[in-house]
């Protein structure tokens, strides 16, 4: 089990050192640098000599091997760099980003979950069979919108129309009320999807026939059943979900004029911000493997078909 | 997202639950209206003129920014330029871009997860963590990143997105070729002194691409989402290539002055996403 | 029917009555207190003060430091304000100032004869060490001289009649020595920026948000201005909000006081529901094309001259704007000081157009475009984003020339691309283009190739002009910014616009001015002379 866990790590840190490459390479295959962007694309006045100095003073001018080397040593030993489109340093952008996202991320997906959930009731188990079949097509529905224009609709009709919610708020909360449900209702649709079926299944499956025939009711059973199933499989694509939040997190932030990791990275492309991009690369990497790490570790919990077999799906 | 649907189910619902419904009698309603608006859509993008006469790209300045009217169907935009023939005109951009983006995702997945499942040992192992570190670089980041070096372009847009989905194509095709060449026959083939490319072109290939393709219908929907996401932060087709997400990326601008603008191409991508899904889900069940 | 336009004239009379009303009571009590929300289209770049061209950096500049001066943006008159008042020699090249007493820096530090010179040694003279680029607003500077604590005299190598005017910009905002120790790469960050003025940076999330909050002991605004003291707000909040719909969503709906950048499209919106449209001229270079000749497709003049009478200003402006965008009839605004009207020049006549071009050798081929010598009449050209609605202008433009059988290409492009894209004429040999600046060295600044160098003429930042360079241009360019009599000085910026005009280098489309809404009870809202806010005055009356 150690060696196991020993040789998942390792493969772990393979796969952080190849995407912060990556990262490295497309920055270098892009045309024009930061530099230029910023200080000659903005329009600023300056020389071409102001331009080689400030290139210079970023140490952008160094050979692309050197540079490589500089920023991978940077960030083994916790240092990010310097964002040269804000000239502030990466880790107080990623400070001040990050736990936005997170939040955003977190309550969407819990949001998700739950709505899952519901649509999963009702298409299974709701009053009516046309009432069942909208719901039983809704997962389909709900995964075909594009997340940005339900964003765009959300503002324009709760917070612009009805004035339920301000988009411009000071403070987190109210702002994140509709970025949260515009992501979710995607995030959301595979989940009740996965659960429509494992309800599906289980409503002819032995153990529901005998608890009914012991006296408890049908919907009961099933409930608790997936109550504590529930998890299973939100775990097993809880990898997919978390790009899916990011892309999301990324258009929803646009959207919005959100602070967050999303926007932070789709302003370090814009901008060519090497140092920026490389530490979102490297983070959103990081969560993938940890995630994928943690699921492979816990899955055995909450499956008990896996426990005697022992194979995390791939 | 369909990404997400499918590699659940490749993964674990298989094993979890049979499928819901079997269709053998008579296709559902859902699924011919499915099909319906695939084949309208189709038709845009093959034949425009014959849906309308007005031109995708040149307005008529003075008629701008119309409600939907008679004369206009849906409107017209900032240019007086008729929205529902730009829809339509459109349909050729965002389709071509949904094929061509699935196709770059199967034939390199394809070549990937075969060459793994079939050879395995070191090759596999090296190959699957390449597809690991493609599957931990954000895919939405990568295809920004990629338009840049690409260029600007809907072909290029359609590219970078095809590229982002190589990785779960080739961890599909790995597994159904695990799964297929440890087939009885497989290893009779062998067995029989078949020549092992023979053998993965003559039984593998065939036997693992059903469910291949099944994946990839659905993979077209996900594709034009995609496709109009990195319109809509401005990485799509140039201006004033009538491309459905760059239709939306620009109405939005005209929000408050011109709800149409916004809420109709939407509605569009919509309707030709939850067909497309419809029809690969539908394929999908077929190949069970 | 009588009754009903009778009641409609008296409900008109009332609703002005009101308003008159309500105008007289605001230059009374202008009430103290409430935070300002501010909805900017753009994060700022760098906020050394001579950055402030651009708006972003300019809307929180003009907020957070003073300048020696105040240029009155009814009259153009340049007023005391950190200087009490000046001297000028006969042939402008030494300016001497009487600075007010009593003025710190919001890191208490002084603002006395030292920071005012060092201040100019930066903007002058520029700091290789730090980086820092010289001012466009300072021409021929050659040092500053402390003649007791308050008072300073500035030498110049030759006239420089503009500086005047030039000390009164957002672009000479005076920061601390602080500030000016910094290296230039670092002032992205608006907490380094220590000024004197009315606001001061409280804090800032990069890329999202920029608090401003009062300065209590403020006592030194501009000498003639209505407002004296602290300013009545507590603070200004600016939220980046780049979505249009956003901005004009949250005004609206009463979540934001102020925005910047309302579209034309928008703003029969906001009149109509009682908000307040300010729209400022920035009297500047309008809206343009400008052509690269070192491209040899528009190296002939008469192929410039033919897109320029292909280009219909009227229907661009009568499709996408609104009466706040005046077409353009020079390269300059109208209120720009020297304008001359050159309408005659800038006639719409396909048929002229057509004549050009046949004359210069391209002949509508099979394709439809107009080709010669197997080459194809092609043009590629970036948009610029912060230009109002310049995509879809410049697809306007696109459809007028097409008519022609010329075709422009119209790309969004990513930054990097954009960029060095448009420093290569054999890229771009067409280009949108716009400067505000209140003096006749805009002009300059626009044209000259050591400044924007917009017709990318040899010796500028782009390294990849092979040969045009227009010594005749450049030479008017230098004499306008050097000539000290004003008479002479307004003929001269005549003689450029009708030089650049006949030249065809640029095709004008529009006066741009800056429009911005606010909420009704927004007042007191000033602007610079060329259409940035200033919220010294501006309360919140709720």
């Amino acid at each position: 089990m150690t060696r196991r866990l020993l040789e998942r790590l390792g493969q772990a840190l393979l796969v952080l050192w190849a995407a912060f490459t990556i990262a490295f390479v497309l920055l270098q295959l892009m045309p024009g640098d930061a530099v230029l962007i910023k200080f000659v694309g903005g329009d600023l006045g300056l020389s071409p000599e102001a331009v080689a100095e400030i290139r210079a003073f970023y140490g952008a001018d160094a050979p692309a091997w050197r540079r490589y080397l500089d920023a991978l040593a940077g960030v083994v030993t916790g240092d990010f760099g310097y964002s040269i489109a804000s000239g502030v340093p990466v880790a107080e952008e990623i400070r001040t980003n990050l736990p936005a996202t997170l939040w955003l991320a977190g309550l969407a997906f819990a949001l998700a979950v739950g709505l899952a959930l519901l649509v999963a009731f009702l298409a299974t188990l709701g009053p009516f069979a046309w009432l069942r079949g909208a719901f039983q097509a809704l997962p389909g529905l709900m995964v075909s919108i594009p997340v940005f224009w339900l964003g765009v609709l959300l503002i324009q009709i709760f917070s612009f129309k009805l004035g339920w919610v301000s988009v411009i708020a000071p403070g987190p909360w109210e702002r994140l009320v509709l970025p949260v449900i515009a992501i979710s209702i995607p995030i959301a649709a595979p989940l009740a999807q996965i659960l429509i079926r494992n309800l599906d299944a289980v409503s002819t499956a032995p153990f529901v026939h005998v608890a009914r025939a012991k006296g408890a009711s049908r919907r009961w059973v099933m409930l608790r059943h997936v109550l504590r199933n529930a998890l299973l499989p939100a775990l097993t694509i809880a990898g997919v979900l978390f790009g899916e939040l990011l892309a999301g997190a990324v258009v929803t932030e646009t959207v919005f004029g959100l602070n967050g990791i999303g926007r932070l990275a789709e302003q370090a492309v814009r901008a060519q911000d090497a140092a920026v991009l490389q530490a979102v690369v490297l983070i959103a990497a990081f969560g993938f493997v940890a995630i994928n790490l943690i699921v492979d570790l816990l899955y055995p919990l909450f499956d008990p078909r896996l426990r005697r077999g022992g194979r995390a799906p791939a | 997202m369909t990404d997400i649907l499918r590699s659940f189910p490749s993964a674990a619902s298989a094993r979890l639950a049979p499928p819901r419904f079997g269709w053998s009698r008579r296709p559902p309603l859902g699924l011919l209206l499915a099909w319906a608006v695939l084949l309208v859509a189709a038709a845009w993008a093959v034949a425009p003129e014959i849906f309308t006469s007005q031109s995708g790209v040149v307005g008529i300045p003075s008629e701008k920014l119309q409600a939907p009217s008679a004369a206009h169907w849906l409107g017209t935009d900032e240019l007086g330029r008729d929205l529902l023939a730009r829809i339509i005109h459109g349909a050729r951009y965002s389709l071509s871009g949904a094929f061509l983006a699935v196709g770059v995702g199967l034939v390199f997945g394809a070549a990937i997860g075969l060459t793994a499942g079939s050879v395995g040992g070191r090759v596999e192992a090296i190959l699957m963590r390449i597809v690991d570190v493609m599957l931990a670089i954000p895919s939405l980041l990568l295809a920004l990143s990629l338009i840049i070096i690409l260029g600007f372009g809907h072909a290029q847009a359609a590219i970078a997105v095809g590229v982002t989905s190589i990785a779960s194509f080739a961890r599909l095709v790995r597994s159904e070729v695990v799964t297929v060449r440890r087939s009885d026959y497989v290893e009779a083939a062998f067995g029989s002194g078949g020549r092992f490319l023979q053998v993965i072109w003559r039984h593998v290939l065939p036997n693992s691409l059903t469910t291949v393709l099944a994946y990839a219908a659905l993979q077209l929907g996900w594709a034009i989402l995609q496709i109009s996401t990195l319109g809509f932060l401005g990485y799509g087709a140039p201006p004033p290539t009538p491309e459905w997400g760059l239709l939306i990326a620009e109405g939005r601008k005209y929000m408050m002055a011109a709800w149409w603008l916004t809420a109709f191409p939407g509605l569009v991508v919509i309707l030709v996403v939850l067909a497309a899904n419809r029809v690969g889900r539908a394929a999908e069940r077929a190949t069970r | 029917m009588t009754l009903n336009l009778t009641r409609r004239i008296f409900a008109a009379a009332s609703l002005s009555a009101a308003l008159l009303a309500s105008t007289a009571l605001l230059a009374e009590t202008p009430k103290q207190g409430g935070i300002l929300v501010y909805l900017e289209q753009q994060p700022h770049t760098v906020l050394y003060p001579p950055a402030g061209g651009f708006y972003p950096n300019g809307g929180i500049l003009n907020q957070i430091t003073d300048k020696l001066t105040y240029q009155n943006p009814e009259t153009l008159e340049i007023e005391p304000w950190i200087a009490e008042s000046w001297e000028v020699n006969e042939d402008a090249t030494q300016y001497a100032f009487k600075l007010r007493p009593g003025v710190t820096f919001s890191d208490g530090s002084p603002l006395d004869a030292a920071a005012v010179v060092a201040n100019f040694d930066a903007f002058g003279l520029g700091d290789q060490a730090r980086n820092f680029p010289v001012s466009e607003v300072v021409n021929n500077y050659e040092r500053g001289e402390v003649l007791d604590p308050l008072t300073v005299r500035f030498h110049f190598k030759a006239p420089s009649p503009g500086f005047l005017q030039g000390t009164s910009v957002i672009g000479s905002g005076l920061v601390s020595l602080a500030t000016l120790g910094r290296n230039y790469a670092e002032l992205g960050d608006a907490r380094l920026i220590i000024g004197s003025g009315p606001f001061l940076v409280k804090s800032q999330t990069t890329g999202s948000e920029v608090v401003l909050s009062v300065r209590e002991d403020y006592a030194w605004g501009p000498k003639l201005h209505p407002h004296q003291g602290r300013a009545p707000l507590d603070g200004i909040r600016y939220v980046i909000t780049p979505e249009d719909g956003v901005r004009i969503g949250a005004l609206l709906s009463g979540q934001a006081d102020f925005v910047r950048q309302i579209q034309a499209y928008d703003e029969k919106q906001v009149t109509d529901r009682g908000y307040a449209l300010y729209a400022p001229s920035t009297r500047g270079v309008n809206n343009s094309v400008v052509f690269r000749p070192d491209n040899p497709l528009v190296a002939d003049i008469r192929v410039r001259q033919a897109l320029l009478h292909a280009t219909d200003a009227k229907e661009i402006v009568e499709t996408l704007f609104s009466a706040n965008y005046p077409v353009a009839t020079s390269i300059i605004a109208a209120n720009a000081q020297g304008y001359v009207d050159l309408s005659d020049k800038l006639t719409y006549d396909p048929e002229l157009a057509d004549k050009l071009l046949t004359e210069a050798g391209w002949i509508v081929g099979a394709s439809g475009l107009r080709e010669k010598d197997g080459a194809v009449l092609e043009f590629t050209a970036y948009e610029s984003p912060p230009q109002p609605q310049n995509r879809a202008t410049l697809q306007l433009v696109a459809q007028q020339w097409g008519r022609l059988g010329v075709k422009l290409n119209v790309l969004a492009g990513d930054s990097g691309s954009r960029t060095q894209d448009n420093l290569d004429p054999e890229k771009t040999p067409v280009s949108p283009a716009m400067v505000g600046r209140a003096d006749p060295d805009v002009i300059k600044s626009q044209y000259h190739p050591t400044n924007r160098n917009v017709l990318l003429q040899l010796g500028g930042v782009a390294e990849k002009v092979k040969s045009f360079r227009d010594d005749r241009l450049n030479g008017l360019l230098e004499a306008v910014a050097a000539e000290t009599d004003p008479a002479k000085r307004l003929a001269l910026t005549a003689e450029v616009q009708n030089y650049v005009i006949d030249q065809a280098y640029a095709i004008p489309i529009f006066e741009e001015p800056q429009v911005f809404g606010g909420a009704p009870y927004l007042k007191g809202v000033g602007f610079e002379a060329v259409g940035r806010p200033s919220f010294y005055g501006a309360w919140l009356d709720r």
